[in-house]
């Protein structure tokens, strides 16, 4: 008997459902089950009934900044897990707000989300054979 | 009595070493010092083991602090790694992601910001001792 491969789980969390849409096509094609979450509610409540794999989190859900805390605890509930931001612009205080938060990777606004996947995807092969991770994920 | 957490603290601003020292000491953690990276380098390889790194960017030269941090992550159990830097730029923060570092703060330090993400990294390690300050 064969065991199944583990299915990998996904949160995504941005306001436009377009955007969501989208995500969730590309990540079930890598056989990714998909959550989505339009706002910081719905993003906790899916955090405390899933474990994620790989998190992609809008920085603005409904203010400039608000998906900032949002991607910090999910750094702290799965501390093994991906956690990429989608933000406007990387500046200075942006990429240290992403240190800080734990976040893998943030990704600027003209990345599309094809580009994001992929760089998703390379991410956790690469953790896989390096162990590339942060203190407290050995 | 458990054991203090162990911390490297490199700077090679000697003032700025001191009073990190003093200021964590105080906050209970047993404390080395080293004024360079290769100095630090230098404890790491002879098998000194720290619960947290704590070091500048700009030293010997500029962003080698960047280096330390590699060579720190590669480290089992890998310590929390925290810079901090006068000189930060988008590119050394995104070198500081991509290590990926723990903690990146910019000076003047707000030490009681300092203190308290070294006290909640330190927590989230497998193994470390509680009841600090």
């Amino acid at each position: 008997m064969t065991v199944p491969a583990h299915k990998k789980t996904a949160l995504v969390v941005h306001p436009d459902l377009n955007v969501l849409s989208k995500y969730q096509a590309l990540l079930a094609a890598e056989q990714f089950t998909t959550i989505v979450a339009r706002d910081l509610p719905t993003a906790l409540m899916a955090i405390t009934q899933h474990y994620f794999d790989v998190a992609i989190v809008s920085s603005q859900l409904g203010e400039p900044g608000d998906g900032w805390p949002l991607a910090g605890v999910i750094h702290l509930v799965f501390p093994k897990s991906y956690v990429g931001v989608l933000v406007p612009g990387a500046d200075l205080l942006t990429l240290q707000t992403a240190i800080n938060s734990g976040v893998q990777e943030v990704y600027e606004g003209d990345r599309a989300p094809e580009a994001v996947v992929s760089s998703v995807l390379g991410s956790l092969k690469a953790g896989e054979g390096k162990g590339k991770a942060r203190a407290g994920v050995q | 009595m458990p054991k203090k957490p162990s911390l490297l603290i490199v700077d090679d601003e000697e003032n700025v070493l001191f009073t990190l020292k003093l200021v964590l000491q105080e906050a209970g953690y047993e404390i080395t010092t080293a004024s360079s990276c290769s100095g630090a380098l230098d404890l790491i390889h002879n098998a000194h083991r720290f619960d947290a790194i704590l070091t500048d960017l700009w030293m010997e030269r500029e962003d080698i602090g960047l280096e330390l941090a590699k060579t720190a992550s590669q480290l089992r159990p890998r310590p929390v790694i925290m810079i901090f830097t006068g000189y930060g730029s988008i590119t050394n923060a995104r070198g500081a992601l991509g290590v990926p570092v723990d903690y990146f703060a910019m000076k003047p330090l707000d030490l009681d910001e300092l203190k308290g993400a070294l006290h909640r990294l330190l927590a989230a390690r497998p193994g470390t001792k509680r009841g600090l300050r």
